[in-house]
């Protein structure tokens, strides 16, 4: 199996005037394609700084991170958001969605910076929809749908443009047990098809259907352990 | 895995039809943001478009008097006065005519303001001008009913009267027919031989209120004697071959009353020479120098317009800052969010632009029809102003949208 991500001594740390505050240190990490990991741990143990930087939306402060094989450590801004866009999809707790945008425009957003034909914006739109459970509210705004449905809208837009990996940053935080199944089984089902997912949860039974659960605690990896349920 | 060319840059037309998306869905505040480029843009275009139909209309009317006329006066410049210094005579009038190569016709001519006339029950005061046969060709105005004074007239001094149109309207009433008839000039009876065509007043000399005698008679009248020889004349209208001609003509007349009147350097002229070109020139330059102002005005109101949309910009981004981070984090390039905040900066004011163009263009027409006056829209000010407000639009749209791009992703989509 050939690795999805792979991060040597990655550190992070921010400076606020004198003080600086190590959120990450020295974290090494290690993810296979196929994976299905979840990272724990304590409020403010560095989660989302992680998963941030997984994600290329951040950058470490020190530290190799190789994805697929190559290191984007050496990246520029351009190539780091052309991989946001083709490679990784990304789910946040607080969906993120345009609020002025249909769930249908929404989705479309990705493939705007891919430039692809209006026509196949639409056509793969409608599709990552329909396999999310959305064909009927493809016109709506974020604010017409409930909270599960926008976190579906928001997998429909992270998966528009097929990417190897989804992170979902606490995917279930804003959402009731019910909806949170759905996420779940969704998660599940994408595993399936191939596509390697990390995922940051506070909750046991989420966790729990990862292969994989990393834990975090004051910005360092204190347990990596095989799912005892597997 | 490094990004493909083509995924660096959007068309351009695509990145337009993003911003005018984004600028439908908030249209109030675009609306507002249009204002300023609208009212510098409108007003340029309404004022030089007034400005230049009123400059056509004047120059109409100077080419109707014509364009190669020179009018010299006896006297000096100082008073403004249709009486001064009585210094060219009948003889200096017939040396231009003769002497001047560049010179068409000449017509000498006598002048009295305020002299009442009289037919019937009317009474009216006007302008008593006496002249020969060749004033209608000189000054380009003719009888539309009767005859102008002809040289038999001017011989005998006969008592005969031409109207201007004015004249006639005052004494007669509205286009009646007067020829043929009495009137009486200071208690003289005069028959009345012609009628002027209208040709409207310019400044204050109204040629239609005007009355014709023959220059012998009114000289008879004056001087008591009807000889033309030694006769003092209020000044002479000289009409050259063309314009380009008529600076040669002035130049021609100048030497040869200074001659006749034996006036050496460092001595003044005594008589004065007014040319329908300068007049002209004179109207374009002011006209030139209003129009300067206007689009200064216009540039200073652009200005503002274009701080507006800056100001706006700045407030868009910092409210689409959540936007901007979610655009990045699906993988907008810098560039991209940079050319989607210029295109919407560059729409808003070009908008601004074409509707204030379209305002301006139905200021200027209704006042062109309000006023009367010919209407002129030129090209070269719609064009300058679409150009300009684009400009302005990309200026004033640089720095928000390069603070925009500039913003970190996770910086941005944790803003709320
Ligand atoms: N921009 C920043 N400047 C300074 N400190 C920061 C910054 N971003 C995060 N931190 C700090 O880094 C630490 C880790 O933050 P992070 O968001 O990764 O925690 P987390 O594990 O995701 O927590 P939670 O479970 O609450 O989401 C926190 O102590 C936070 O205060
Ligand atoms: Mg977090």
């Amino acid at each position: 199996m050939t690795t999805m991500v792979r991060m040597e001594a990655i550190t992070k740390t921010y400076c606020l005037g004198e003080v600086s505050i190590p959120v990450l240190k020295q974290v090494d990490l290690s993810i296979a394609q196929g994976d299905y990991v979840a990272i724990m741990g304590a409020s403010g143990s560095g989660k989302s700084t992680l998963m941030n930087i997984v994600g290329c939306l951040d950058r470490p402060t020190t530290g190799e991170y190789f994805l697929e094989g190559k290191n984007l450590t050496t990246l520029n801004e351009d190539e780091l958001a052309y991989i946001r866009n083709q490679h990784i999809g990304f789910v946040f707790q607080q969906f993120h969605l345009l609020s002025r945008a249909t769930a249908l425009e929404n989705v479309m957003l990705p493939m705007v910076y891919a430039n692809l034909s209006q026509q196949e914006q639409h056509q793969r739109a409608i599709q990552a929809l329909t396999s999310v459970g959305l064909s009927e509210h493809l016109a709506k705004r974020p604010n017409q749908l409930s909270g599960g449905q926008q976190q579906r809208v928001a997998f429909a837009r992270a998966l528009v443009n097929q990417p190897a990996m989804i992170l979902a940053d606490e995917p279930t935080g804003a959402l009731d047990t019910k909806t949170s199944q759905d996420v779940m089984h969704l998660l599940q089902e994408l595993n399936e098809q191939g596509i390697t997912i990390v995922i940051v949860t506070h909750d046991r039974d989420v966790a729990a259907q990862a292969k994989w659960i990393i834990h975090l605690q004051d910005g360092s990896v204190v347990n990596q352990a095989c799912n005892s349920r597997l | 895995m490094s990004p493909p060319v083509r995924y660096r840059r959007l068309s351009t037309v695509k990145v337009l039809m993003m911003a005018a998306d984004a600028l439908w869905s908030n249209r109030l505040r675009t609306g507002l943001t249009t204002l300023g480029t609208i009212i510098g843009i409108s007003s340029a275009i309404a004022i030089t478009s007034i400005g230049q139909g009123v400059q056509k209309a004047t120059e109409q009317k100077l080419q109707a008097l014509g364009t190669n006329v020179l009018l010299v006066q006896a006297g000096v410049t100082t008073n403004n006065s249709s009486q001064g210094a009585a210094t060219l005579t009948w003889e200096d009038s017939q040396a231009v005519s003769q002497q001047v190569t560049a010179a068409k016709a000449v017509s000498a001519f006598l002048q009295k303001p305020q002299v009442q006339v009289v037919y019937a029950e009317q009474k009216i005061v006007t302008n008593l001008i006496g002249t020969d046969k060749y004033y209608p060709e000189v000054k380009n105005i003719y009888p539309q009913e009767g005859q102008f004074l002809s040289q038999d007239d001017v011989n005998a001094a006969n008592p005969v009267v031409v109207l201007g149109s004015k004249v006639r309207d005052r004494l007669f009433g509205l286009n009646a027919s007067a020829v043929g008839a009495d009137i009486r000039i200071q208690g003289e009876r005069y028959k009345v031989i012609g009628v002027m065509e209208p040709k409207g007043a310019l400044g204050e000399v109204d040629q239609d209120d005007q009355l014709y005698i023959p220059l012998t008679n009114m000289s008879a009248r004056i001087v008591g004697n009807n000889a033309l020889a030694g006769l003092a004349i209020s000044g002479l209208w000289l009409k050259s071959n063309s314009e380009v001609y008529l600076d040669a003509a002035q130049f021609q007349v100048t030497n040869l009353l200074r001659l006749r009147h034996n006036i050496y350097p460092p001595q003044p002229d005594t008589f004065r020479i007014t040319n329908q070109k300068d007049l002209i020139n004179t109207l374009n330059s002011v006209v030139g120098l209003f129009t300067v102002m206007v689009v200064a005005i216009a540039g200073i109101s652009l200005i503002v317009g274009g701080i507006g949309i800056a100001n706006i910009m700045f407030v868009s981004v910092v409210e689409r800052t959540r936007e901007i981070g979610i655009r990045k984090a699906v993988g907008a390039t810098n560039a991209a969010i940079l050319h989607q905040f210029l295109a919407e900066a560059v729409v808003v004011s070009c908008t601004g632009g074409a509707i204030g163009v379209g305002v301006g263009i139905v200021i200027s027409f209704g006042a062109a029809t309000i006023f009367q006056f010919p209407f002129v829209v030129s090209l070269w000010s719609v064009a300058t102003s679409l150009g300009i407000s684009c400009v302005i639009g990309l200026l004033a749209g640089l720095i928000p949208a390069h603070h925009a791009a500039q913003l970190d992703p996770i910086v941005a989509l944790r803003s709320e």
